[in-house]
């Protein structure tokens, strides 16, 4: 199919992109979480939790790819 | 059953002189969340220590001093000592080691000082060695100056250009240097010298040659050191001796402490005390029989009141209610041995609250489920069975405890997943394989694709990770619809039981609605998206889910407000979330198949359409092999960290935020934890 290069380079961009996001949210959330928990331990689950939340950001961009891939 | 331990609320009053007794009998029966008086209550004060804890707390103080200059390492103490043994020896042990260890540490730090001066004044020593002088040379002249210090090159010639009247002495190693100038000149002799880098060293005030001056400050040094050994050693022997009892009577002195200082948190008054306490329903007549019985009639207990599962509903944001019995009952749950070993999982979040279900056991059916569908290769479930068997039986920690059990469970789940639901070890497939090498092609052997038990064909295999990931997601979007269908389930009987009826419709049911309705869309989005079938608007389905969603929404909206509306996306993106279940399979799958081809494939020559074709080489094979190992170790600890964290997150986040509430209190009664010493005469032992 002539269009498969493309998909492939759009799925690719729906994960790296997704990614990217999750990891700058991430990154934001779990410095701010590490200090709370440097004051007190018993934060370590909130913190996690909180931590991982935008985790779900990359998951809709995998299912996304999923579903370009599944079309090719 | 789910729901933590009823609490009573009770009260203990009694005649003031029956108070340590009642805190002995208290601590005997450990039924009883004492509540920290607030001094507020008119009349009553706060209670004084009893008299036994200042000469207690003297003692421990010391002790503890003690055991830190002896370095007792609690990791080594075995054993325990009996209670009466070590009031008995206490006094005297404590002014004896007393005596001895300040002896042996006064002296261990005089002796290190020594050293210390020692080994500076031979450091400064050091540098004159090179130069045949002797130390009273360098000092006592009118006229001239002298400067020593450390340069970096020959400075002579510099200083000679620049002070005429000097005289330069270099040591050996050429490092060092001594030069006599005349006290006019000294300025300029200091100027050349600094250009080399030149650091003062004073003189030290000694006489004699430095090579006799060194060699005496050794022969010191060789004796101190000698000595100082001699007192590390005296120590140790101290330690060795005595830290078993150091240890007990510092556990022992604690809770004499602790139990001294109980009457803090009690109210008091001239003649009679009154503490307020938390007894689990079923305990009270227990603790009131006992307090009847062993206190001769001084003192009294009365039930206040049960604390009752029902709370007010904060019906507008930002108005506090008053906190009723139900938010300050304290939380005990009742969980089974297996089911205990997963409550710090979600303590580590939350202590659930009094009146709503204890999610433990929820956890410990689901959590090794997910971690086994995330991972689903027997080549890693057995290593992790055995890993978290061991970790069970060696780890004494709060936190290796909990990782070895969701290892071991959830390693158990990962062996059945990896058999029968994928057929895979190491990311290969046991039975021949259409596009893929297999171990059967790989060892040229037929590995059947199911197995007969019992006249049952069970089959070895049903999905790979790689290449039917449509009904691998498929299945996982259920499972998400499902797990959040039991949390809106959970979160309706919790509502129930805290605000009433109406509250748990509202709130919950409506939700639940909701979510039966998506489950029958999300049929007709395959069959029209991925099927590509036609879907009609009178579809059977279509007619069910839409009014259930209309209705949900309505009734989440008269609960909830406008936010209800804004959760909805939330809840598609809860689900959706499940999918990692599978994402994070494919994910090792891939990892694992890169590292089988380049080991098997690339490396070893196998091709997977003849069956145990290999270039046959055995340096290779070893290579392969390493390359194996190696590899698939990295997914295995890969493994750990994100299908444990992710199937934890998916219970954090979406299942729990379905009914969890937390912020309990835990029910923390009065009673001592003993590891080194042992109450014989005592009735709790």
């Amino acid at each position: 199919m002539a269009d498969a290069g493309l998909i492939a380079l759009s799925a690719g961009i729906a994960v790296g992109i997704t990614g990217m996001a999750s990891a700058w949210a991430e990154k934001e959330i779990g410095s701010a979480a590490i200090g709370a928990m440097a004051e007190n331990e018993k934060l370590f689950g909130k913190g996690l939790i909180l931590t991982v939340i935008p985790e779900t950001i990359v998951i809709f961009g995998m299912v996304v790819a999923i579903l370009l891939w599944l079309n090719m | 059953m789910l729901l933590p331990i009823q609490m009573t609320r009770v009260l203990i009053v009694g005649s003031r002189g029956a108070l340590k007794d009642t805190i002995e009998l208290l601590y005997r029966l450990e039924a009883a969340h004492l509540i920290d008086f607030s001094a507020e209550e008119e009349g009553f004060s706060l209670g004084a220590p009893l008299p036994e804890s200042s000469e207690a707390s003297q003692r421990l103080l010391k002790l503890r001093s003690l055991e830190k200059d002896m370095g007792v390492d609690a990791a080594e103490v075995r054993g325990r000592m009996d209670v009466a043994q070590i009031e008995k020896d206490l006094a005297a042990t404590i002014a004896e080691l007393e005596v001895e260890i300040t002896s042996v540490t006064e002296s261990r730090n005089k002796l290190a000082g020594r050293i210390n001066e020692l080994e500076a004044e031979r450091a400064v020593l050091k540098g004159f060695l090179g130069i045949p002088l002797d130390m009273e040379m360098y000092s006592g002249y009118e006229s001239l100056r002298v400067l020593t210090g450390k340069v970096r090159g020959d400075p002579s010639v510099a200083v000679r250009a620049a002070a005429p009247q000097s005289e330069v002495f270099l040591s050996d190693s050429g490092d060092f240097v001594a030069v006599f100038v005349a006290k006019a000149q000294a300025d300029e002799a200091q100027r050349a010298l600094a250009q080399f880098g030149f650091t003062e060293v004073p003189v030290p005030a000694k006489s004699g040659s430095p090579q006799q001056l060194v060699a005496r400050a050794d022969e010191e040094l060789t004796a101190l050191r000698a000595s100082l050994e001699e007192a590390v050693r005296k120590l140790e022997e101290l330690r060795e001796r005595h830290a078993a009892f150091v240890k007990a009577a510092d556990e022992h002195l604690s809770i004499v402490v602790e139990k001294a200082e109980t009457p803090l948190r009690v109210g008091t008054t001239e003649y009679a005390f009154a503490m307020d306490a938390w007894v689990p329903t079923s305990d009270v007549p227990k603790v009131e029989k006992a307090i009847a019985e062993g206190l001769g009639g001084k003192v009294h207990l009365e039930a206040l009141a049960t604390a009752p599962r029902k709370e007010a509903h904060a019906s507008h944001e930002g108005e506090e209610n008053p906190k009723s019995l139900a938010e300050e009952a304290p939380t005990k749950t009742e969980n089974g041995r297996i089911v205990k070993q997963f409550e710090y999982m979600e303590r580590m979040l939350s202590t659930p609250k009094y009146n709503e279900i204890d999610p433990t056991v929820t956890m410990m059916i689901t959590i090794p489920i997910f971690f086994g569908l995330m991972v689903g290769d027997i080549g890693y479930g057995i290593p992790f069975m055995i890993l978290g068997w061991l970790g069970l039986r060696n780890c004494r920690s709060d936190e290796w405890r909990t990782i070895s059990t969701l290892l071991f469970y959830g390693g158990i789940w990962a062996t059945i997943f990896g058999v029968f639901l994928f057929g895979e070890m190491y990311g290969i497939h046991f039975a021949e394989q259409p596009h893929d090498m297999s171990w059967s092609s790989l060892l040229g052997v037929q590995l059947p694709h199911e197995i007969a038990i019992g006249g049952f064909e069970i089959p070895l295999g049903i999905y790979s990770k790689l290449h039917n990931v449509k009904p691998i997601l498929y299945m996982t979007i259920w499972i998400g619809l499902i797990h959040v269908f039991i949390g809106y389930v959970i979160g309706v009987y919790n509502k129930a039981i805290r605000f009433g009826l109406k509250h748990a419709i509202l709130e919950r049911f409506s939700w639940l609605l909701i979510v039966i309705g998506g489950a029958l869309l999300l049929l007709i989005v395959v069959d029209a998206m991925i099927l590509g079938k036609t879907v009609e608007l009178t579809d059977l389905r279509i007619l069910i889910a839409a009014p259930l969603i209309v209705v949900g929404i309505l009734l989440a909206y008269k609960g909830e407000g406008a936010a209800a509306i804004l959760d909805l996306p939330g809840l598609m993106g809860n689900v959706i979330s499940y999918t990692r279940l599978a994402a994070i399979g494919m994910s090792k799958a891939g990892l694992a198949l890169a590292f089988n081809t380049i080991a098997f494939e690339v490396l070893w020559g196998h091709d997977f359409l003849v069956p145990g074709s290999n270039s046959g080489d055995t340096i290779i094979l070893i290579a392969v092999l390493a390359i194996f190992l190696v590899g698939h170790l990295t997914i295995f600890i890969l493994a750990i960290i994100s299908a444990g964290l992710h199937s934890l997150r998916l219970h954090y986040v979406e299942f729990f935020m379905k009914f969890y509430e937390g912020g309990g209190v835990d029910f923390k009664p009065l009673k001592v934890i003993r590891k080194y010493t042992i109450e014989k005469n005592g009735v709790s032992e």
